[in-house]
């Protein structure tokens, strides 16, 4: 049963350079209990997806196209009160700048309880500051009763993650939309805040839907993941399956320039040029200008997102031609 | 003109903006406008106008305004119109010069107190706090009563009591861009005080103080013509329009077109530097 | 190889501005001490990284090493001269040997001057071509960074966060160094772009036999391309060696918690635990003895009383810890 199901969604920003479309018709579902990775680089789309679902896009921009539904609703065509019911409660989010999430001027234990005060969770202050403290203990917070009382500039990066995270679990909601919520962090800390993800989600049952540009994030928390370029997925699949075989040449492209902690020390062979203009994107395949594998047709067509293995994804057209050395033929 | 004054073209950023950028900066536009016309009318004054803005006319005084004089005649028998385009000359002046001169001012002392810090930040931020504790006005006046009235003194009253917010705004923004990296590249690339300065600290400070200087002038025009109705500024007989609203007083009831065309006049261009103003302030915001 | 660079004991402390009322009651004045004590020498020719968290004091250090910020006390001597001790106009010539690129692309580039403008300063204040020679000497530089020789008129705005990065290390290498600090050039940019600007990092030593000091904080990134790595936490070096011996054998704990901290894109091996547990301690109240004693699995009381000695462990692979151990712990 899918928690979070997502068609078509598509968002447009009007500019003075035209009109961005910086999510084109992206689908894809989140299912109970499970966490879902959605990786892409700077303009991909990934962080626009989300302000999307939760109705947050910034103004001139707006959801054109779509639907997104949730607890039986399509979130998209729900007026702005109804909307506000919803995030905090049965849908929450962990941002990427934990420190400035916080009001500085509040005591932590105040904006944990707040959503739960607002969305009518508990009945009383008291019963709100003993969850506080449950919460605090929960993501890891030493100390609970005497931290509560303090204010945010008292903590550091990684535990103002940890009180962003407790407050996200305040109305116990069943998704956690979380946008980059480690890229910020030290690389011990992220560890840690990854595990706590991980663990909570799986103690919980929350379903969780990440994203992050960092493949070997994905790759140690995510059952299945989408790719996004240029405002599309661009490969939906199963984890395992996205390293052990991709099916899209951006993925490969992206997978083969990242630099290994295991293994031979290899050349990487970065993928030409940069992400395109999203004012006025290549024609057919927005990936075709960078692409080895492009012929004629991924120029002309518009290809669409089909299976093209059992649960296996990918917008490409040519995804049979991939071979894992593909890109070293492509030399920067 | 020249090419040479031609604003550069604008930096292109791909297909060309849609021509509803200038309905977004109309009041730009149209402050600019009214300050042209106000202007040019001023510096054409003796080809506009048959008479001087001294030029007396005894028997002709207090005529209400008509053909010959389209705003009328004051006591003196002296064009209101002649005076009023006279005044607009010499009150745009002031206004102009008396933000300017602070403006010079107040960069130099905020620059060197941002970017030394140090004992000269600690002597110039004390100065800087002196000067603000006294109220605009009253310093003004006070230096005028000491150096006595006159157009030279409203000079120096003005710029000693204008240049400190300057000073502060500048001395704020370049602590910020001191600590930026790519003074800290101009540092690495062995470059000297003076060109990190002038080239690469104080045109990423200016903005601010072009926008707030754009509020200033209008302060400082009505603030010449409030001191010059107190018969503290320029001096009478010259054409100014706080001068002429006193020399209206007497003759309100009478005369209501020596005091209210003058007024009208400092209403108008007061709007047109306020609708200016905001507009390059606007400007220079989106411009980043 | 010879040494181009040798840091001897550099130390920086800060002083925090201290009250009246605490120096009238003569209470201790805070010190915030970045860099402590740290040696090492970097060979020509070699890129040698220095990889830490935020608080580590790698950034001081760079900067430190141009005297951006003056050192508290030690010694940099390059090529045999000690800059520490060079006067102001003696620095300035200094300062055409090292150079250094910057993390951020948004804030290394004056937003106000074209790239003409940028290149062309640094050739004319340094007198390094004849002003009819520097519009070729400025196309050069760009096609050696690989930007196009139409981006010559255009101020930074019109360029993405991987181009202002090649305009920012043209800048640099407009003054021909020998010696580059590349502080962080990497992190704030896209994998894909990542990937292109590090290729173009190992072009141009090679082709111009620089030197390079890589600041990282991404160990994937740091094991790319360095020869030697330095690691530090808290202001000291904790373990330094070939790329090698830091990654395939590490004998620091905090080394070993770095290396299994960082997320690995393999699917198939997933950790439950994190690798290292605590906080950073803050800099301004840093722990007795061994600095890593508060998160370390292995600290014991000895720990908590004595800094440990840099010990050499295998030629050219010096730890500092009391209980150093190869295996993973």
């Amino acid at each position: 049963m899918a928690i979070l199901d997502i068609r078509n969604l598509t968002t447009r920003i009007p500019t003075a350079r035209g009109n961005l479309t910086v999510v084109d018709d992206v689908s894809f579902s989140v299912e109970a209990g499970e966490c879902f990775g959605l990786v892409g680089e700077s303009g991909s789309g990934k962080s626009m997806t989300v302000k999307s679902i939760l109705g947050l896009v910034p103004a001139p921009g707006r959801v054109t196209a779509g639907s997104v539904h949730h607890g039986g609703r399509d979130l998209t065509k729900l007026p702005a009160s109804a909307m506000a019911a919803i995030r905090g409660r049965t849908i929450a989010t962990i941002v990427q700048d934990a420190v400035s999430a916080l009001n500085p001027v509040y005591r932590i234990g105040r904006q944990i309880a707040e959503p739960m005060l607002e969305h009518g969770l508990v009945r009383s202050r008291t019963e709100a500051r003993t969850r506080a403290i449950a919460l605090m203990t929960k993501v890891g917070i030493p100390a609970p009763e005497k931290r509560i009382d303090d204010y945010p500039h008292q903590f550091s990066g990684g535990m103002c993650q940890r009180v962003v995270i407790a407050t996200a679990l305040s109305c116990d909601p069943g998704l956690i939309l979380a946008d980059e919520p480690t890229t910020a962090l030290d690389v011990t800390i992220q560890d840690q805040i990854l595990k706590l993800l991980v663990n909570l989600q799986q103690d919980l049952g929350l379903s969780l839907l990440l994203v992050t540009h960092d493949m070997g994030v994905v790759a140690q928390t995510c059952q299945r993941v989408a790719v996004m370029y240029a405002g599309q997925i661009v490969e939906l699949v199963r984890t395992e399956d996205l390293f052990r075989k991709p099916r899209h040449p951006y993925t490969a492209g992206l997978l083969n320039c990242v630099p290994r902690l295991d293994g031979p020390a290899r050349r990487l062979n970065p993928i030409p040029g940069a992400p395109p203009d999203l004012a006025s994107p290549p024609t057919g395949c927005r990936f075709h200008p960078r692409c080895p594998l492009a012929t004629e047709a991924c120029r002309a067509g518009n290809p669409a997102l089909r299976e093209v293995a059992p649960g296996h994804f990918s917008r490409c057209i040519r995804q049979d031609a991939l071979t894992p050395d593909m890109w070293e033929a492509a030399d920067a | 003109m020249s090419d040479a004054t031609l604003p550069a073209p604008a930096l292109h950023r791909g297909p060309r903006p849609p021509a509803r950028s200038w309905r977004r900066h109309s009041g730009l536009i149209a402050g600019a406008g009214i300050l042209a016309i106000i202007l040019l009318s001023s510096i054409f004054a003796n080809w506009i106008s048959p008479y001087g803005p001294l030029e007396q006319n005894l028997r002709n005084t207090l005529q209400p305004p008509g053909w010959t004089h389209p705003f009328g005649t004051d006591n003196f028998g002296r064009d209101i119109f002649t005076r009023v385009l006279h005044a607009a000359k010499l009150d745009l002046m002031i206004g102009f010069l008396c933000v300017f001169f602070p403006w010079m001012l107040g960069i130099a002392l905020g620059g060197i107190a941002g970017y030394f810090g140090g004992i000269a930040d600690t002597i110039i931020m004390r100065i800087v706090d002196t000067f603000s504790a006294f109220p605009f006005l009253i310093m003004v006046i006070g230096i005028i009563a000491i150096l006595g009235p006159g157009l030279t003194s409203l000079y120096i009253a003005l710029t000693l009591a204008g240049w400190s917010m300057y000073a502060r705004i500048v001395r704020a923004e370049v602590l910020v861009v001191r600590q930026s990296e790519y003074v800290l590249a101009a540092r690495a690339l062995g470059f000297g005080h003076l060109r990190i300065m002038f080239r690469h600290i104080l045109p990423n400070v200016i903005t601010p103080t072009i926008i707030f200087a754009m509020t200033d002038i209008v302060l400082v025009i009505l603030s010449t013509t409030s001191l010059s109705f107190l018969g503290l500024g320029v001096q009478p007989p010259a054409a100014e329009w706080g001068i002429m609203i006193s020399e209206g007083r007497g003759f309100i009831l009478t005369a209501w077109w020596m005091v209210t065309l003058p007024g009208l006049a400092i209403v108008l261009v007061g709007l047109a530097l306020s609708l200016f103003g905001d507009g390059v302030a606007k400007w220079l915001r989106e411009r980043g | 190889m010879p040494d181009l660079l040798q840091v001897r004991n550099l130390s920086k402390h800060y002083g925090s501005n201290r009250s009246l009322l605490s120096r009238l009651t003569g209470a201790p004045a805070p010190r915030l001490i970045a860099v402590d004590d740290v040696s090492f020498s970097i060979g020509q020719g070699e890129i040698f990284s220095l990889v830490g968290e935020s608080g580590s004091g790698k950034t001081t250090l760079g900067r430190t090493i141009l005297r951006l910020i003056e050192p508290t006390s030690g010694s940099i001597i390059y090529d045999g001269t000690d800059i520490t001790a060079l006067d102001k106009s003696r620095l300035r010539l200094a300062r055409r040997q090292i150079q250094m690129i910057f993390q951020d692309p948004f804030s290394s580039l004056n937003p106000r001057l074209t790239v003409r403008q940028m290149l062309g300063e640094v050739l004319h204040v340094h007198g390094i071509r004849p002003p009819d020679q520097i519009n070729s000497r400025i196309a050069e530089l760009l096609c050696l960074v690989g930007l196009p020789p139409d981006s010559i008129d255009r101020t930074p705005r019109h360029f993405s966060g991987g181009q202002r990065q090649r305009i920012g290390i043209a800048r640099a290498l407009a003054v021909e160094p020998r010696f580059i600090v590349a502080d962080e050039p990497v992190s704030a940019v896209d994998v894909s772009v990542q990937s292109q600007i590090m290729n173009l990092l190992l072009d141009l030593r090679d082709r111009l036999g620089l030197t390079l000091l890589f600041i990282a904080h991404d160990l994937s990134v740091v094991r790319y391309l360095s020869d030697r790595v330095g690691v530090m936490y808290l202001g000291r070096i904790v373990e330094i060696g070939t790329r090698d011996q830091i990654f395939a054998a590490p004998r620091h704990p905090y080394t070993q918690a770095l290396l299994r901290a960082a997320p690995r894109p393999d699917p198939a091996h997933r950790g439950t635990e994190a690798a290292l547990g605590g906080e950073p301690p803050s800099p301004l109240d840093p722990p007795q003895g061994c600095h890593f004693h508060t998160r370390c699995p292995r600290a014991t009381d000895l720990c908590r009383r004595v800094a440990p000695a840099p010990e050499t462990v295998a030629p050219d692979h010096i730890v500092r810890c009391h209980h150093h151990d190869p295996a993973f712990a």
